[in-house]
Parts: C-alpha cells; structure tokens; sequence
C-alpha cells in the first residue's frame, strides 16, 4: 500500500467545505473499457440464462459444479486480479458492473463471488509481496483455488479487534502455530485459502505487545477443520461454515502485510470489498423493479391494473428513484478508488449502508405490490426478501459503519476505526485516541460553501444541499462542543450525524451524475425526476435528521430499553389490571 | 481447415419493435442488436470442427457499421478472424441478393466448409446459406446435428421431420446449415474479450463486389404488427357431437392436429 490518500469528499463535507472538484464531473469510462465491460457483462448473461437456475440453487442451497466452472472458463475469478497475474485486471468500476450483474441473477453464487473476489482476493492484491501474489493470484484468478476471508469469531463479531485467535512463532521461527476458531465464514467449505487475522506478540517501542496480523492460511494444512454449511435464511447458494485451527503451521512467508498490522489489513479490504457489495444491491434492486413492474401490469383489479393505482405508482416510482441514487453513489465511489489519490472509505461505507437499505425496502414493497403471491415460495419474491436482508449484517453491520461515519467524518481525515473500537471497548483509555477533534473548525454560516455552476434543472436541489452541508457542519461542531470526548459512546446523536451524511452524499451523487450527462449534452429526460424525487427525499430526511439532533426522545428511549431489559420482557400486563 | 460461419445480426429478442416510416421494415435507431441465435450453434460446430481438425474460423458477417459488435462477440468467442461486408441495405435485401454478395466476398478464400445457422430470428428465410453454397458450386446439407470430417470429405446426419435422420456424405468444399439447441452456445471468456482486439477483421465494401442488383428475387413491401383478436366458440350438443366439433375445428381450422 503505498498511495497517498488524503482528500476526502465526505470527510470535508463534515467540516463545511464542499469539495465539489472531487466529485464533479462524475467519472467516466474511457471507450474502450465500456467496450470490454459490455461484452463481460453478455458472457456472463448469456452463461448465466442457460445455467443459472436460482430456484434450485436456493432449495439445494449448493451451487452446481457446472456455474462454477463456467465463471473459470469465462475468468470471472481473475476480475480483481491484474493482468500480470493472469486475471483480467478490470477496474473496480468494471468489477462492481459485473458483480451488480451477477447479483442480478443469484444473490448466493454473488456471496460466493464477493467473498472470493471482493475480500479473500483483495487482501492479498492490497497486501501481497510480489512472492505471495505470484504464488497465489494466478490460482485465484483462474478459480483453481477459492479464496475466504476469516475474521470473525464467536466473541468477536463487530468488535474485530477482540479476536482471540492466536498465532505463535515456533522455535525454528519458521512458521506461526496457528489456533483458535473463526465463523460465519463464507466459501469456509470450499476455498482453498483464506486470509485469517490473530493475534501475535510484537516488539514495539520496547516491549512486547499483542497485535492483530494478517495471514495467508492454506485450509488444506493438518490442523484445519471446516464446521457443517450453516442452515441460513438467504444466500443460500453460498456456503457458510466456521473454520477450527488447532496447531496448524503457517510458514512464515504467509504473514500478509506488516506484522501487527492485521487490523489495518482487514479494513483496507472490507472498505473497498464493501463496494462490491453495494454494487451486487443494485443488481438486486433491478432484478426485484422488473418483477414488480411486469406484476403491476399485468394484474388487475378494480377493472384496472396495478400499475394504474398511485399507491403502486409511489412504490415502483421509490424504488427506481433508489435504484438511481445507490447506482450514483457506488460508481462515483468506484471512480474516485480507480482515480486514486482520494480517501472513500467513509464514501464506500455509506454505499454498503445505503444500498443494503434500499435493497431491503425493496425486496419488501414488491412483496407487498405482489400481495399474497409474494408471500408464497411458488414466486421469486420471498427468495428475494430472503436473500436481501444478510447485506445489512455482513462486512460490517449497519450499524457499526454508521459509527464510523459519523467519528471518522468527526474526527477528521486520516483516522480509523480502529481508534473507534478501541475508544468504545475503553472510553476512557480512548478519549485520547479522538485527538484533534478539539482543534475542529468549521466554517460558519455566513462563509457557507456552496456547489457551483450545477445546471439550473437542479438549481433548488443543489441550493437544498448547500444548506444542508451548512448545517450538518454547523451540528457536528455543536455536539463537539457540547459532549466533548464523550461524543463516543452518543450514539443516538451520531446515528443521526451518519443519516445527515448518508443522504447528503446521494444528493452530491445524484446532482454531478445530472450535471455531468447536461454538460456532456446527453438527455437527462429519465434521469431529471429519479434525481429530483431522490434528492427531495434525501433532503427532507436530513432536515429530520438535524431537528431531532435537539429536540428528541432519547431519554425515553433509553429509560424503556433499561426498563425492558430488567424485566426481562414487557412489563405491562394491560387486560389483567384492576 | 478453413472454416467459413456466416453470422447474421438481428434485433434483440425482447426489442421494442416499431415499424418504420414506410411500413417496409423497423425503426432501427432505438433497438439492439446481437448474434442470431441459431448462428451460434454454427459458431460452436465451426470452432469445435477447428479444435479437432486444426482449423481457422472466419466470421462472416453483412450489414452496416454495427455489426462490427457481433463480430467482435464472435472473435471473443473464439474465431480467428472476420469479414466485415459492409452494406448499409442489408435489411431490406432478399436472400438471394444477400447470397450473390457474400459469395462474390468470400469466394477466394477458398473455404473448404462454410456453415451457417439454421435460419435468422428476424427474416427466417433459412436460404442465404444454400445459395451461397449454390451460387459458389458447393454441395450443401441443411439441419445438420452431427458431423465427421473424414479423407476429403464431411460425414453429416441431417435431423428430418417425424423423428427420422439421414446419414450422408459430402465431398468438401462443402456447405451446412446447423440444427440449434444440441450444444452450449459458446460464451466469450475474459482473455478472449482481450484478444478479440487484435484479431484482424477484413473489411469488403457490397457495393465493390460487382454484384448486380436487380432488385432481387424477392422485395419486402409490407411489415405489419399481428392483429389481436379473440373468438370464442361454444360448442353445445352431448359430450359425442361436442368432441366431434371439436376435433374438427382443431383439424380444420386451428389445424394442430
């Protein structure tokens, strides 16, 4: 990892300055890999319509040996591999494209795909010493071997950096004893490798300290053992199992990345493995739109077809207008990672929180268009709510990535969250992890920032987000000066902080994706009202978002939560009071 | 083995067809296009005839500047190289017309078999194939579903109507037509979306064949959406007189039995 990344979109935005030149104009593919990408995306679609049946990839819950082999024969293994380690060396703009595609036809063989490519690969091309990615990349590209990525264990889910697998130096100090179990570990039954993260003793600055470090595990060593496939909701296509190591010898080349420096390795990989995921969404969402509308045509009542009611018309006109601001938001995250130079990792965050959202409002309002069709297993809908809702667990839940937008965006460039999870699991050793937040200086509302020259059919919208900018910068210095260190642990208020961000980075999305198709005088006619449906949307939620920074029931909340918890269940036994 | 596969671009199977402002063909402005379907299934025997007979496919393709995108699908998947026949007036021309300017393209290339598919999704003549193959003094052998190359000649069995086969031999050069749906229609793999670029892709102009157009044997004057239209037919009677009316109109009319 040698690039220098220091700008960042979002995490200017947080200190009032709209840096419009990182994301205007909104990045473009040259011709020539449109070109390659298009014919990417037909090999896999005409492979995918005659091989790929996702009704029986879910009830088998296996994919069959045939779609295997033919994403080797098409290569679809080495997207994320370079060309000089026999892989096809795609841009992560052209990788998202194809996994939105392949999550368009099965989200489990996606599951597979993504926790091959998007992470077990990636650490390795992020990471990999020209000794372990000649070894390994071209058996990961050609499909040869599968790859997995091992973090998570039973007493370390979100907090991934209270992982208790350890790996010890032998004597010889030729290889680590590895030993410890890691779960949820998807292609755990099938990958030939993974990238698993213990901890070690490493000397610094004078003493020995445990630390977090990366290695590449081959999983068919003695010592390791696979769990049975998990029994699971959705995704089930894709195979889910724990791995136990018990002694198992890692040689010592097989350390990935500095050692000590697993963490840093795991979320360099999650934040750009994450926009894979946003991606696979999209392909979900557009999927579960084409359903929907050919349902809404087609049936009818009242003497009229579904798609003729307004209560129809809102939902698909929602969805679509979703589908575009997670689209917008992805390939401008994609463009700005494949430019360089620019920090998104609170930029892919939000892709992962945003569109496992909206795939999941989606998959939930085409069962509802679908009525009790949807509820049944003869038609595709509940598969699709099935498969739909895992996104917003895996590679880092919702929840604790709307942590880390909101701290990293408080907090300044240049921070991790791993200072956040350290902060939460000692707030008060971790109030000096936070630094340089004191120092935060925000623009006030007179100097307000504003985006320039945006074309006059999003005049207002562009207008709405410079004073939405305004004010959520405004917000973030408030609740500084009014919480100080303790902001940490306020996760009301930062829940609401990351919503502010979420949604003001769809509008800045949405608005150069419009102002660059104006100003390349390309026909903005379908694009105008999913913008603007989107953008009003997205602003009004801000608006919510900040008055309820002030005025709110958080106390309450709270005090019921408390309440609950000590008495184990609902308190209240209403009918039986006398 | 020099093998020929003449390919056919055609509107995408979900296209959004609207008539153009003649009534003589479509709009084209606004539809996709890609491989004809059938011509895939040619595609796969050529390349699987070349894997086994150390040959050289060449797709052969006519039609205006987009089509150049189905013969880069094709080298993707697999040929060697390609003729591009450019002729802005392909849609409109008839079989034999399309025929006279492909065989004048390709007839010093010496192929020693020119396949094609079955018949295109658009027009579905099923003709251009066998009158190249006339046109050029070759024999020619159509649905075929299995091949042999042997000394100089090519053993085929053509699929014929009621379940019956024929097994016969052809002295090459030869021209077949092949039957689709018997194998996997080839994908193009990554590596070979990469090579495809630097395959070479001859470029022939229709109108300096020296072919004469004499406006064909055959002129598309009129296209039309299909009418709707439903009729329902009650037939009353006891269950004898009602089979019996029924078994005639399914006969007779509907003619499916």
């Amino acid at each position: 990892m040698k690039n220098e990344k220091t700008e960042s979109f979002l995490k200017s935005l947080f200190a009032g300055e709209i840096k419009q030149e990182i994301i205007f104009p909104f990045p473009q593919q040259d011709a020539e890999e449109q070109e390659n990408l298009q014919m990417i995306l037909q090999a896999w679609q005409e492979f995918a319509r005659d091989h790929v049946d996702a009704v029986e990839i879910d009830k088998n819950a296996e994919i069959p040996e045939v779609v295997m082999q033919g994403m080797r024969e098409i290569g679809l293994f080495g997207l994320p591999v370079s060309d000089e380690y026999d892989g096809a060396g795609v841009s992560k703009t052209s990788y998202c494209r194809v996994f939105e595609e392949i999550c368009r036809y099965e989200a489990g063989i996606a599951v597979m795909f993504g926790a091959h490519a998007s992470i077990g690969t990636n650490g390795i091309v992020l990471f990999g010493t020209e000794k372990q990615k000649a070894e390994y990349l071209p058996k990961l590209a050609s499909g040869e071997y599968i790859a997995a990525f091992a973090l998570t264990e039973p007493n370390a889910g979100s907090d991934a950096a209270g992982i208790q697998t350890k790996a010890v130096l032998n004597e010889k100090k030729t290889a680590f004893i590895l030993n410890g179990s890691k779960i949820w570990i998807s292609n755990g039954g099938i990958a030939s490798i993974a990238t698993v993260f213990a901890k070690t003793v490493v000397h610094r600055e004078g003493e020995d300290k445990e630390k977090i470090t990366a290695f590449i595990v081959d999983l068919n060593s003695p010592g390791v053992s696979r769990g049975k496939p998990e029994h699971k909701l959705g995704i089930r296509g894709s195979n889910t199992t724990s791995l136990n190591f018990d002694n198992v010898l890692v040689p010592v080349e097989n350390v990935l990345g500095p050692m000590g420096k697993g963490f840093l390795v795991a979320m360099e990989t999650l934040n750009t493995g994450r926009l894979g995921l946003a991606a696979g969404c999209i392909g979900g969402m557009k999927e579960l739109l084409r359903e929907a509308t050919e349902h809404a045509k087609s049936r009818e009542q009242f003497n009229k077809s579904l798609d003729q009611f307004e209560l129809i018309k809102d939902k698909i006109a929602r969805i679509a207008s979703d589908i575009y601001a997670t689209e917008s938001i992805v390939y401008l995250t994609t463009g700005l990672h494949d430019k360089g130079g620019v920090d998104v990792s609170l930029e892919s965050a939000i892709c992962k929180i945003f569109g496992s959202e909206a795939v999941w409002n989606t998959a939930d309002e085409v069962l509802q268009i679908a009525g009790g069709l949807g509820y049944s297993a003869e038609y595709p809908y509940e598969r699709y709510l099935r498969d739909a809702r895992i996104h917003r667990i895996f590679e880092g839940t919702n929840e604790i990535l709307r942590m880390f937008v909101a701290l990293s965006g408080i907090q300044g460039p240049g921070e991790y969250l791993k200072n956040v999870g350290k902060a939460l699991r000692n707030p008060i050793k971790g109030f000096g992890l936070l630094t340089g937040f004191a120092a935060h200086k925000v623009k006030d509302s007179i100097s307000m920032d504003h985006l320039k020259d945006v074309c006059p059919d999003l005049k207002s919208e562009a207008e709405q987000f410079d004073k939405l900018a305004a004010r959520l910068a405004a917000i973030t210095e408030k609740v500084l000066m009014k919480y100080g260190k303790k902001i940490i642990l306020k996760q009301f208020i930062l829940q609401r902080i990351a919503n502010m961000a979420i949604n003001l980075f769809g509008m800045a999305a949405v608005i150069s994706r419009v102002d660059t198709r104006v100003k390349q005088d390309k026909s903005i006619e379908h694009d105008l009202p999913l913008a603007k449906l989107f953008c009003n949307m997205a602003a009004s939620r801000v608006r919510r978002e900040a008055r309820y920074i002030n005025r709110n029931h958080d106390k309450q909340r709270a005090q019921i939560s408390t309440m609950i918890c000590e008495n184990n269940k609902y308190p209240i036994e209403m009918l039986l009071e006398k | 083995m020099k093998i020929a596969i003449l390919l056919k671009q055609v509107p995408v199977k979900d296209a959004m067809l609207e008539l153009n402002d003649s009534g003589n063909w479509i709009e084209e402005d606004d539809v996709q296009f890609e491989i004809n379907d059938s011509d895939h299934y040619g595609l796969a025997e050529a390349l699987n005839i070349a894997k086994e007979n150390e040959g050289e496919v060449t797709v052969v393709t006519m039609g205006p500047d987009r089509v150049k995108d189905s013969i880069k699908q094709a080298l993707a998947k697999g040929a060697h190289r390609a003729i591009h026949i450019d002729d802005e007036e392909v849609s409109s021309s008839d079989p034999l017309t399309c025929a006279k300017i492909i065989a004048a393209a390709i007839k010093d290339e010496n192929f020693d078999l020119i396949l094609s598919g079955l018949q295109s999704d658009d027009l579905g003549f099923g003709q251009t194939g066998v009158l190249v193959a006339e046109i050029l003094g070759m024999p020619h052998a159509t649905l075929v579903v299995e091949t042999e190359i042997l000394d100089g000649k090519i053993k085929v069995k053509r699929e014929l109507e009621g379940g019956w086969f024929q097994n016969v031999e052809l002295p090459l050069p030869a021209m077949l037509s092949i039957q689709s749906g018997l194998t996997d229609i080839p994908y193009a793999t990554i590596k070979g979306i990469m090579m495809a670029k630097k395959k070479p892709v001859a470029e022939v102009e229709a109108d300096d064949l020296g072919v004469e157009l004499d406006g064909g044997a055959f002129k598309l004057e009129k296209i039309y959406t299909p009418v709707k239209s439903k009729e329902t037919t009650v037939f009353e009677g006891d269950a004898d007189t009602i089979v019996a009316q029924l078994i005639d109109k399914l006969k007779n009319e509907a003619k499916v039995l």
